[in-house]
């Protein structure tokens, strides 16, 4: 057994492509040291790392050579081995002695002559030089660049390569880089040579060169020195792990700074300053016990300490300049009120052919007005786009909305206004909270509809991975919204939802443009299924086809009824009966001509005229259930009628000749089967039969 | 920590540059946004002409104009520009080295290099590279060029850009660009001031929209007969005279959306069309600085 470690030392590559490219590395290395011959256990001998300037791994235990495999080789048929006197042919001579047997060694049986070949295993280091390279050059970057003569493309030009096997220099080459047995540390503090000569080497060696490699480590030292700081300005740093993911690849010798901005931009809104910080700065902002900002904020600092002070300096320097901007833009902006804004949304354009934001304004309005008659929500409605001439906007637009927000507050509306203005972008992603209000749920709704509509209306649907307006996005915002059930909830159907909203466009635009109503609906069906299968309810993708196919644009909140009610019977052993019912009728009346209606005179009988006299009333009790929403019940009701159906379908023909008594026998199934249909289609329902023995 | 005037630093730089093979160039003699529309970059890192300069442009955005109010942000900037072409492997030790020519002992300082990559959709150009941060400030942007005019570039050029304002204020530890000294006892805020006022008036409220949109007709037109007698390099000119107006335009608020879209594209085509033109004419001149550098 011996250990192998690489470094690639290259500029320094984008702080959020870290995680993933240690991920691919991970899976691939694995797999590598797997083939040459690492028994799989509990101790991953693969260890990577990575720093802004290096990606590094470590195989602490692998074979120093893989183990001898014997492999068939197949040589001429056997009719042409053996001449008619059963000698062998020039032909079989000469496969033997390509491959160093005799005829002793060929395998009996079969068309062709085989013998069996040993081939020697390869030593790690023939394997690694070969597979190293491979799978440092095709790792894939999310944004690659060429550099000097352009003939390479990676995440950043590449600089040196370390490669050592049991302690000594294995050499490979890297885009034309030879490797070698030495690094440098880090680029300002300690940019002197370092040789190395195994990987606890390497690791004591850059530490002492202000390297450390780790950057769980990275993390943890600067969290503990961000707790201390933080202490020291009276307050906790935010918990924000998106920064602290990026700070831990932004430094190879982790540290934190903290800085002051001046007093007086604690008048700005709490949103603008810590977007300025954490989004434009990636600094984190400081709170005291009872959640006030501070003016002391902390920045990453890629060395232990800021002894001049020259950083703290700095980072106040630049956070100052942008809250003086920040500071005239909420003065300039205050100016005047978002109700004197509507006509600015005139001059704004939405999109060429679907017009400003005035136009989609008047149709948020109009299509808010259909779910909600509440005024709070409609004065929501008409400002909820003033925020967008704002200066503050134009410089900060991912604080669209809020912004509108917080100067609906100022303004002194009422809360449910402008809470619902802050709120009408979430959510965003499937992660995002839902607006906090009802009314913010509503103009969520009708600004995402409207565009969707829009876009739609347009022929400018997603295709592919291209989604330039990300209206899929749109999409599943409205499915979470119509999914939640609690005191916020919009008890409104997707199918309504856009009636409403190709009314609002057809009606301000004058255009008889063609109605998407259809295409909305398949693209609505894609997102409901898909977020469906990703949610907690942990439902299978048949589970939910089977009950979408019962209906599911009218109400999520129902479909989400029915496929639970699905799921729990599923697990029941009963479940096989609704679903062989279920499936015999399908069957047998898939393209018949059935009677309008049951008529009792076309029995011929008892069993059918049994199964008539039951079918209305477990059909009655059924939808009395499905109407108390109780499916687990009604599915147990129709649950209860296979052993009738069997006796049915056992004694009475249903194919006969006379027209007129088969066509009422199938107006009879079809009566049982659209019972069940109402809930989901269960003949979707795809089940492994095993499950259900015992 | 050094004290330097604003001309320090751009003597320093261009001595810098100058002893690690920089030909220094002058600023080009129009307006522009960025010393990147300078000819001297954006049609010198097309083809396999070697190219290393370093020089100060003066960069006009009329829409960053404060009157003069705002300590930080100005209507005309300074910015010096180097172009090595191809990029040397050792570039970042070059550049740091070029801080340390400033005074700078990095140990004593934070330097970071953060993602920023850089997209001109009116030059079809785009580049990867950081924002280079001084102890949390950004001074330079740092672009390896991939494409300009739509034209994959091989060799790759680095693209070193320092905002010379910034970096004086923040050398000389001076909250307001108002207050560093220029050079010789100027002031800067004297020296510059009433131009920062009187353009941000010119250009906000009383540049005259018909007669540029007028211009810019009349430029877009120029610019394409050059381009029609093969005369690139009067082309390219008035394709810049024509991005200037439009920034004009665009500050004075005179475009909408849609103009803006349909003027950056029309922009876009005539510098698209000056990087094709421009590679061909090198090319019929069997590119002339190969052979200098070769010989």
């Amino acid at each position: 057994m011996a250990e192998y470690f690489f470094e690639l030392l290259t500029e320094e590559i984008p702080a959020w492509m870290h995680t993933a490219a240690q991920a691919t590395l991970l899976q691939q290395l694995t797999k590598l040291t797997q083939d040459l011959g690492e028994p799989p256990d509990d101790r991953n001998p693969v260890v990577v790392n990575s720093t802004p300037r290096r990606i590094i791994f470590f195989l602490s235990r692998i074979p120093l050579r893989e183990s001898d495999r014997e492999e068939e080789v197949k040589g001429p048929p056997v009719k042409a081995a053996y001449d008619a006197e059963g000698k062998p042919t020039q032909a079989l001579n000469g496969f033997l002695k390509k491959n160093n047997a005799t005829i002793d060694d060929v395998i009996a049986g079969g068309d062709y002559i085989r013998v069996k070949r040993t081939i020697k295993g390869r030593s790690a280091g023939e394997i690694l030089q070969e597979r190293v390279p491979q799978i440092i050059e095709s790792l894939r970057w999310p944004k690659m660049m060429r550099w000097g003569k352009g003939e390479h493309s990676y995440i950043r030009p590449i600089h040196s390569v370390v490669s050592v096997l049991g302690g000594e220099h294995l050499p490979i080459t890297i885009f034309d880089i030879p490797s070698g047995a030495t690094t440098r540390g880090h680029r300002t503090l300690a940019p002197q040579l370092i040789d190395v000569l195994s990987y606890n080497d390497y690791v004591t060696k850059l530490e002492l060169a202000r390297v450390v490699i780790n950057a769980d480590r990275r993390r943890q030292v600067m969290a503990e020195r961000a707790r201390v700081l933080g202490q020291q300005a009276g307050g906790t740093p935010s918990v924000d792990a998106s920064i602290w993911s990026q700070w831990q690849y932004l430094t190879e010798y982790p540290g934190v700074v903290r800085a002051e901005f001046g007093r007086e931009y604690l008048s700005l809104p709490d949103e603008v300053l810590v977007t300025v910080m954490r989004v434009h700065q990636k600094q984190l902002p400081i709170r005291t016990a009872d959640g006030r900002l501070t003016s002391s904020f902390l920045a990453v600092l890629d060395n232990d300490a800021d002894r001049d002070g020259n950083a703290a300096y700095g980072n106040s320097f630049v956070t100052n300049a942008r809250f003086a901007d920040a500071k005239f833009f909420y003065e300039t902006d205050r100016k005047r009120t978002l109700e004197s804004r509507l006509e600015q949304l005139e001059h704004l354009q939405f999109q060429e052919k679907l017009g400003n934001y005035r136009d989609k304004t008047r149709r948020i309005e109009q299509i808010s007005a259909a779910i909600s008659d509440d005024a709070d929500t409609l004065a929501a409605a008409r400002l909820c786009k003033t925020d967008l001439p704002t200066e503050m906007v134009k410089e900060f637009t991912d604080l669209q909305g809020k912004i509108g927000g917080i100067y609906a507050r100022e303004e002194g509306l009422p809360e449910n206004t402008w809470q619902a203005i802050y709120d009408h972008y979430l959510p965003a992603n499937i992660d995002d909270a839902l607006p906090r209000t009802r009314s913010g749920a509503v103009i969520s709704l009708a600004d995402k509809i409207d565009t969707l509509a829009g876009f739609f209306r347009i022929g400018a649907k997603p295709t592919g991975s291209k989604d330039p307006f990300a209206l899929r996005r749109a999409a599943q915002g409205i499915v979470q919204i119509l999914l939640n059930r609690d005191k916020r909830s919009v008890k409104i159907g997707i199918d309504k939802l856009i009636g409403i909203a190709l009314a609002a466009h057809q009606q301000l635009s004058n255009q008889a443009t063609p109605q998407p109503k259809d295409d909305l609906l398949a693209f609505f069906a894609e997102r409901v299924r898909t977020i469906l299968e990703a949610s907690a309810y942990g439902f299978a993708y048949d589970e939910i086809a089977a009950a979408m196919e019962a209906g599911w644009a009218s109400s999520l909140t129902d479909l989400v009824d029915r496929i639970t009610a699905l799921k729990a019977m599923r697990n029941e052993p009963n479940f096989l009966s609704i679903l062989d019912s279920a499936k015999r009728i399908a069957n047998i009346t898939s393209g018949q001509e059935s009677a309008a209606r049951v008529d009792p005179s076309k029995f011929e009988s008892d069993t059918e005229r049994r199964l008539a006299k039951l079918v209305p009333l477990m059909s009655d009790q059924v939808d009395e259930m499905i109407g108390e929403r109780d499916y687990k019940l009604a599915l147990e009701t129709f649950a209860a009628m296979a052993p009738e159906l069997e006796t049915f379908f056992d004694e009475v023909m249903v194919m006969v000749e006379d027209e007129g008594v088969r066509r009422n026998r199938m107006a009879l199934l079809r009566t049982v089967g659209n019972a069940v249909m109402k809930i989901a289609d269960v003949t979707k329902i795809v089940v492994d039969r095993r499950e259900y023995r015992a | 920590m050094p004290r330097l005037a604003f001309q320090d630093l751009i003597l320093r730089l261009q001595n810098f540059w100058a002893e690690r093979g920089c030909m220094i160039e002058t600023p080009l003699d129009l307006e522009v946004g960025a010393g990147t529309m300078h000819p001297a970059t954006f049609l010198r890192v097309l083809g396999p002409e070697p190219w290393n300069v370093g020089y100060v442009q003066p960069s006009r955005r009329p829409a960053d104009g404060r009157y003069g109010d705002n300590p930080f942000r100005l209507g005309k900037h300074y910015q010096f520009q180097v172009i090595l072409k191809p990029s040397p492997l050792d570039v970042q030790e070059l550049y740091l080295d070029s801080l340390r020519a400033l005074g700078l002992d990095l140990t004593r300082h934070d330097i970071r290099f953060e993602e920023d990559n850089w997209e001109s959709p009116t030059l079809g150009a785009w580049g990867v590279g950081w924002q280079i941060l001084l102890d949390g400030m950004e001074i330079t942007q740092f672009t390896y060029f991939q494409q300009a005019g739509g034209i994959d570039l091989a060799p790759i050029s680095a693209e070193i850009t320092y905002g010379l304002e910034r970096l004086t204020m923040f050398l000389s530890r001076q909250p307001s660009v108002y207050d560093i000294e220029w050079g010789a006892g100027f002031g800067y805020g004297p020296v510059r001031k009433q131009d920062e006022y009187e353009f941000s008036k010119y250009y906000f409220e009383v540049a005259n929209v018909a007669l540029h949109w007028n211009l810019f007709e009349e430029y877009e037109k120029e610019a394409r007969s050059c381009l029609e007698a093969k005369l690139v390099l009067p082309a390219y000119d008035w394709t810049l005279k024509c991005s200037h107006v439009f920034n004009t335009l665009d500050a004075r608020g005179a475009v909408s959306v849609t103009e803006r879209v349909g003027i950056i594209k029309r922009v876009r085509e005539l510098a698209v069309a000056c990087a094709h033109q421009y590679l061909a004419s090198r090319e019929a001149l069997g590119f002339p600085l190969l052979k200098a550098s070769n010989g």
